[in-house]
């Protein structure tokens, strides 16, 4: 399978050392050698140094073999044309494209039905702001993703050292909590990615991963502790385009919002496009500026600047303060690791959610979703088993399942179950499934249709 | 620096070599002769060693290599897998003390063939076998075959590649390391067949034309007689040897261009044109100044002069003729063509046109500033233009190797041997050529260097072969901080 990506920039570095590892053929294009060099040193991909918009670069990058280009520069413009360009060369490519300016929100239908068909655009800013309204209405969730159009939600929770269910076996968790039955997915404690059988224990300090319908989700998390509490008012500091879309949301739903933004003249920009969202001007983490407007009442505090350093330390001036809860943006992948320790509680990534995103696209078979975890350690994914794939119709443990994976539900119809190794997949039931990353390959694998390989 | 791994990667380098022994075991049993009882015994030792040291080291599975660890690697791989190499020659008693396996057996696989044999058809048949292949693996690589058959070497494949293959430019054909390994090993392969199929169609014996081929792809030149190509003494044999030791000097990634259908390939690249043109020029030149001084008939002077030149030019080193009894400027031409050698991505040794090029270019505009003080500029090859660090990177290359060249010739001449042969023998080795001139000449060989000598000359050879940085940096104290 070979997959160009046109744009060295974060995004296409995360995507390209992923597929890499998962041997697909991947050649990436640049203007810049040297944000190539990085690519070159440290992954084992094609680099081409040129512009991702110009026929003769793309030929040479083997436009006609590929199954996917992804456009991820910086420039809207450039992502269009490569699209564009892409699709003259060869009609077949399946073109992904990601896209910022809200001014092409309303356009993305045409983007796909007229060329340059663009089959999937990527707009890492409402992909964000889905994850924000994601996170806050899952009470303590600090990861999660959805799964079958949102009927069953993925959800990253701590264990905290008083919650009853710490020291727990997991045998022993149905006693807890009574007609619930949690499915944990998996644990992650001391940066260990566990993946935990019957007799093993929860301890405080895990953050465990769990699936569940999500109808089921408020009574869930409840029997971890972690409650539902209204919202009601919320403070942004950041008045980009992820600020601006967020404080549009959350008015629409009649929380009380105020938006604190730098610069004189974005404010002015801000009061015009919005209508009953307190827009203030100054500096988010000015102190007496986040006492002067309550700060200790805000049931969230979300830090959304371009400046992930400003965002941290806003996030934890306003948690001492007396914020309820805050959430964070940062864009470094390699900050994620000490959040926990420096005592951010929850983090959103634009680029993690374009990654998210990208990624369920280039999935093969019939996955229809995939979410990245622990810094991109492991993978969840949901597919739809296809008749003629080799996971349906015998016992789950007959199947030869690679080790660092597992069946974690199956939705049939409207039910979920959580499979046993008896179990037998009938053709057209979701699974959802978790992975380590070196055993994607072999899923994708036995998700496939077996006639592919004639 | 994660030792485990290092030595995990060595140890898995050293099986592979383990098990190639099979091929000259197979020719030891086909003649009956003295090689077959020290191959097996080298075999077990290497395969019994290396296996155990993989079962000793195992542990949870490296996913990235540095760049630093790829070095180490490689320069510690290759001085291990010379030792495993040499060990069928010092266990047969055919080579003399230890240091004479030693170099033969790194001579081999810098794809020098540098000889201290006196007499090469008296030794083993099978042992004159394992001498051509392992040539025949160093000259496209071991660590390039390991990569294009296990799977384990994947992720930190690249930084391997890059310090056992280096280029100014690196040529990666396919996205993946693996298959861009594998496509390498095919043109080679492929070519190697071909080469034996003509070889024998010109009256070879197949055991003399699969080794042959076996030296002449990797630009190696050990041959199997005393006099090496000259005891054939047949046009045709001569001019297919020369036609493959050309292709050889060829970067080897237009040769896969071309296989591909581009026919063009060879004319597009520019250090194919000036390499080619290089040969051509300075044949005709070669071929005019011994044409009347030591050949009467043209035809002879232009058979004689081809084959020298392309054989030292693309640093192989067999000899058809003697020509120490050339005139002066014919054998300071063959003496500076081990300097210059083939192209970058080809299995030839020496500077590499492509490093001559930059150099040449880089100078130009040096002079061009000056008369414009104003002026931009830039280095371009085939059109585009060449990064300032690849520039400096290849300047510096150049300083290194005519330094050490000098550093080791200086050392050699103090080990008592006398002007010409240091400086010769310092020139082809670290050129990865073969014969020199002097007590080295394309009729003698290694033999009488002194055992220091012989080591030095050992050290050459990996330089060269492993393209100076990988070896030297063994040597930066920084290298070894933590």
């Amino acid at each position: 399978m070979k997959i160009i990506i046109v744009g060295a920039g974060e995004v296409g570095y995360h995507i390209a050392s992923r597929l890499a590892v998962e041997n697909k053929d991947v050649v990436v294009i640049d203007r810049n050698p040297e944000a190539l060099r990085r690519f070159a040193d440290n992954v084992d991909v094609q680099v081409i140094p040129g512009s991702g918009s110009s026929p003769q670069i793309l030929e040479e990058a083997g436009i006609r073999e590929a199954e996917i280009l992804l456009a991820v520069t910086d420039s809207d413009e450039a992502n269009l044309v490569a699209c564009l360009m892409a699709h003259i060369l060869s009609p077949t490519t399946k073109k992904l494209a990601r896209i910022r300016d809200a001014a092409y929100d309303k356009f993305h239908d045409t983007f796909r039905e007229n060329a340059p068909h663009i089959d999937t655009i990527i707009n890492p800013e409402i992909e964000v702001v889905k994850t924000i309204d994601m996170l806050l209405s899952a009470p303590g969730a600090v990861e999660v993703g959805e799964f079958a159009d949102g009927r069953v939600k993925f959800v990253g929770i701590q264990i905290d050292p008083d919650s009853r269910v710490a020291g727990v076996k997991l045998v022993n968790l149905r006693e807890k909590t009574g007609t619930i039955r949690p499915l944990i997915a998996a644990v992650v404690r001391d940066e260990e990615l566990i993946i935990p059988r019957g007799k093993d224990r929860l301890l405080a300090g895990d953050l465990v991963y769990l699936i569940c319908e999500d109808s089921k989700l408020i009574e869930t998390l409840a029997v971890f502790d972690k409650r539902a509490e209204p919202l009601r008012r919320a403070m942004i500091i950041g008045g980009g385009r992820i600020g601006l879309r967020l404080a549009t949301l959350l008015h629409e739903r009649g929380v009380s919002t105020k938006i604190v933004e730098k610069s004189a003249d974005h404010c002015t920009r801000l009061a015009e496009e919005l209508d009953g969202v307190v827009v203030l001007c100054g500096d988010g983490s000015d102190q007496s500026l986040l006492a002067e407007e309550n700060i200790q009442g805000m049931d969230v505090f979300l830090a959304l600047t371009d400046d992930e350093e400003t965002n941290i330390l806003a996030s934890l001036l306003a948690k001492r303060l007396g914020a309820r809860k805050t959430i964070t943006k940062i864009s470094k992948f390699s900050y994620f690791a000490l959040m926990p320790a420096i005592g951010i509680e929850l983090v959103v990534s634009p680029r993690l959610s374009a990654i998210n995103t990208i990624l369920q696209h280039i999935r093969r078979g019939k996955i229809l979703s995939a979410i990245a975890i622990k810094g991109e350690r492991a993978e969840v994914m949901e597919a739809v088993a296809l008749e003629t794939s080799d996971i349906v119709g015998k016992p789950l443990k007959s199947i030869h399942f690679p080790n660092r994976a597992l069946v974690i539900a199956v939705i049939r119809d409207e039910n979920v179950i959580i499979p046993s190794g008896e179990s037998v997949i009938a053709p057209g039931d979701r699974i959802i499934i978790f992975a380590e990353r070196t055993a994607i390959p072999k899923i994708e694998k036995i998700l496939a249709v077996k006639l592919e390989y004639f | 620096m994660r030792w485990r791994c290092i030595l995990q990667v060595v140890s898995i380098l050293i099986f592979i070599l383990g098990l190639t022994m099979v091929f000259p075991l197979l020719w030891g049993l086909y003649y009956g002769d003295n090689g077959v009882t020290p191959i097996i015994h080298s075999m077990a030792l290497t395969i019994l060693v290396s296996g155990g040291s993989i079962l000793l080291l195992r542990g949870p599975q490296t996913e990235f290599i540095s760049q630093r660890e790829g070095m180490a690697i490689v320069a510690v791989g290759w001085t291990a897998v010379g030792f495993f190499g040499c060990l069928p020659f010092h266990l047969s008693g055919e080579f003399g003390p230890f240091v004479n396996a030693y170099f033969e057996s790194i001579s081999g696989f810098t794809t020098t063939g540098s000889s201290i044999l006196t007499d090469v058809q008296a030794i083993s048949k099978s042992l004159l076998f394992w001498r051509s292949f392992i040539q025949w693996l160093g000259g496209m690589g071991i660590i390039v075959l390991s990569l294009a058959i296990l799977p384990i070497l994947g992720v930190g494949g690249m930084q391997l590649y890059k310090a056992e293959v280096p280029s100014p430019v690196p040529d990666k054909l396919q996205p993946r390391i693996r298959e861009t390994a594998r496509i390498l090993w095919k043109v080679y392969v492929l070519f190697t067949v071909a080469q034996v199929v003509l070889l024998v169609l010109g009256g070879m014996g197949i055991f003399d034309a699969l080794n042959h081929a076996l030296t002449t792809m990797p630009t190696g030149g050990f041959s199997t007689k005393n006099a090496s190509m000259a005891h054939f003494d047949s046009v045709y044999l001569d001019f297919v040897v020369a036609f493959f030791m050309l292709l050889a000097g060829i970067n080897f990634s237009l040769h896969y261009q071309l296989l591909k259908g581009d026919t063009l390939a060879f004319w597009r690249n520019a250090e194919c044109r000036f390499f080619l043109a290089a040969t051509v020029v300075l044949t005709l030149v070669v071929t005019l100044n011994i044409y009347g001084t030591v050949y009467d008939k043209i035809g002879d002077a232009f058979r004689y002069g081809a084959f020298q030149l392309v054989s030292i030019l693309t640093t192989t080193g067999y000899a058809t003729a003697d020509y120490e009894q050339w005139p002066a400027m014919s054998q300071l031409i063959l003496l500076l063509c081990m300097f210059l050698g083939g192209s970058a991505g080809s299995t030839a040794g020496g500077m590499k046109c492509l490093r001559i090029m930059v150099c040449f270019k880089y100078c130009y505009k040096e002079l061009f500033t000056l008369i414009h003080p104003h002026a931009v500029s830039r280095i371009k090859i085939d059109g585009r233009s060449v990064p300032d660090d690849v520039v400096r990177s290849v300047l510096g290359f150049l300083a290194l190797y005519l330094g050490l060249f000098a550093f080791s010739s200086v050392l050699l001449a103090g080990l008592g041997v006398d002007f010409i042969t240091a400086f010769a023998a310092v020139a082809t080795t670290i050129g990865n050529v073969g014969p020199g001139f002097g007590m080295v000449g394309p009729v003698e060989n290694f033999a009488a260097i002194p055992v220091l000598g012989k080591w030095l000359l050992i050290w050459c050879m990996l330089l060269g072969r492993l393209e100076i940085y990988t070896v030297i940096i063994l040597l930066v104290p920084e290298f070894w901080r933590k």
